[in-house]
């Protein structure tokens, strides 16, 4: 039994630069993703559900695809596809029909995170765009007929009536978002390894309390480290239910 | 007017179809390698479709690495979660939902506090009581602690409670025990529910990847997950062949699962996620 050590662990915490790099990476990559995959995920929803679309049921398979793959196959196959020089993107699209140099997505620092958003985006969308269409559904038939006799263009009608009749699954999804990646770790742990890639640029939350509990096994240290991160997402989590509760 | 409603329609078609061309690129692109002897993967400029098509990755991930042997394991493991957690969670599910009894709000309170819990936090923790069980390089950390799953508890109540009570009531009167209730009305009404709610614990389990990457040391324990990262990178090779080989095997069941069962399982995510 170790000694009874107080609060120090949670104290070092906020000065360990690994600690604050991971938090900031992760808030980096929230605010990249996070507007994509939820915003996509809306513009994509009304799309889909559009008269004007034809071959509906082959598109929403299409982009609920992703789900059905796993966390390590997903992140696999855009090692291969991003790789340089000889991955898809880099060869056929950026050397043979853009005559670019190839870009380096896996081990550029400056490029983790948008890389990982990237991933992020294809393997998720799907649960966005769930989330979207059945709120589309909630929404009165009889408010869009209005608004076509009134002469209001699709985009106006987006506007004004149907982003204001989304904004609680907008949050909703908004929360999910949030939560799913502070908890991110299959993804970043195959396409940068444990320590993160180069600079600890790929450093992601749940990838640092993994290498400190499991790589330098540390418990003490990493316990404190998922309990603040806990609380940080549990509220989250209790906002998501207030939210989920109101309609 | 006419010509307008031709605009948009063709904007619409080109949006969702480059949407839909990104998500399939990565699937396409990891289906061809697997097809590619991994000179030709490692090839400039690449081949789009391949010129040395060959099955020789499956024969040696078959053959040479512990894949097969952790496909038995994954299956082994996704289906004692699914049957176990099934039973024991539309059992719970039928008390909460059917039974009064002193506590019982505080209870399902307690249960459903745990869905909010991270995995994060209850990680660390669970490693050292696994620790002292004499557990780790096991399966049971991956079987036993998940069998009081709170989304599938919470899930199956919602389901039971919209059995009516009558029916529980006559098969009283007849003389069926508490158990046979559950067992012969209960569990035949809410089968819909219980496929969900399997196919959604299947995948859990077969798509997990951190709880076996903590607990497992012992290779021939291995799931197909972990496999499937550790033959990847081996010290500083990449063994994209194989890589990209395992990735179709491991999709394979889920994607049979998936597909034959979608409708249910969109709709099983739909509701979960919203009630959350």
């Amino acid at each position: 039994m170790g000694e009874f050590i107080g609060f120090r662990n949670y104290m070092n915490l906020l000065q360990d630069p690994d600690f604050v790099r991971a938090v900031l990476n992760t808030i980096y990559l929230l605010v990249l993703s996070g507007p994509l995959t939820i915003g996509g995920g809306l513009v994509l929803a009304v799309l889909l559900n559009s008269q004007l679309l034809r071959l509906k049921g082959l598109f929403r398979t299409i982009f609920y695809l992703p789900m059905a793959v796993s966390l390590v196959v997903s992140a696999l196959a855009f090692t291969m596809l991003l790789n340089k020089p000889f991955g898809l993107v880099n060869d056929l699209i950026i050397r043979q029909i853009f005559h670019q140099e190839p870009i380096d997505f896996l081990t550029n620092p400056t490029l983790a995170i948008p890389t990982l958003t990237l991933l992020i985006i294809w393997r998720y969308i799907g649960n966005d765009l769930v989330i979207m269409l059945a709120g589309l559904q909630s929404i009165p038939t009889d408010l869009y007929e209005a608004s076509r006799i009134d002469g209001a263009s699709p985009f106006q009608t987006f506007i004004h009536i149907t982003l204001p009749l989304m904004v609680p699954f907008i949050l909703f999804d908004a929360i999910l978002t949030t939560v799913n990646t502070f908890n991110l770790f299959a993804e970043p742990y195959i396409l940068f390894g444990t320590e993160g890639g180069a600079n600890q640029a790929g450093l992601t939350t749940g990838l640092l309390v993994f290498r400190v509990s499991f790589k330098y096994f540390k418990f003490g240290y990493g316990a404190a480290m998922a309990y603040l991160l806990g609380v940080v997402i549990f509220a989250l989590s209790l906002l998501q239910l207030r939210v989920g509760q109101k309609d | 007017m006419r010509y307008q409603m031709l605009i948009s329609k063709l904007i619409i078609h080109i949006i969702v179809g480059a949407g839909a061309l990104f998500m399939l690129l990565p699937l396409y692109w990891m289906v061809v390698s697997a097809f590619k002897p991994l000179p030709e993967i490692m090839t400039v400029p690449v081949t789009f479709i391949p010129v040395n098509a060959t099955l020789e990755n499956f024969r040696g991930l078959l053959t040479e690495t512990f894949f097969a042997r952790s496909m038995l394991n994954s299956t082994v493991i996704a289906l004692a979660n699914v049957v176990l957690q099934v039973f024991f969670c539309s059992l719970a599910g039928f008390a909460f939902a059917k039974y009064r009894f002193p506590g019982r709000e505080v209870l399902f309170t307690l249960v459903l506090g745990t869905v909010m819990i991270p995995q994060y936090v209850t990680l660390i923790p669970n490693y050292i009581v696994m620790g002292r069980i004499g557990w780790l390089d096991t399966w049971a950390p991956l079987i036993i602690p998940g069998i009081a799953n709170a989304f599938g508890i919470f899930w199956m109540r919602q389901y039971i409670a919209t059995v009516p009570d009558e029916l529980l009531d006559a098969a009283r009167i007849d003389g069926a025990g508490e158990f046979g209730t559950y067992w012969r009305i209960v569990v035949p009404i809410i089968k819909p529910g219980l496929v969900t709610l399997a196919l959604f614990i299947f995948s859990t389990s077969w798509n997990e990847f951190l709880l076996p990457l903590v607990y497992l040391r012992s290779k021939e324990l291995y799931t197909v997950q972990l496999t499937m990262a550790n033959i990847f990178r081996v010290q500083y090779k990449f063994n994209y062949h194989w890589a990209m080989a395992s990735a179709i095997l491991a999709t394979l069941p889920m994607g049979i699962l998936f597909a034959t069962l979608q409708k249910q399982f969109i709709s099983g995510l739909t509701l979960g996620g919203l009630k959350g």
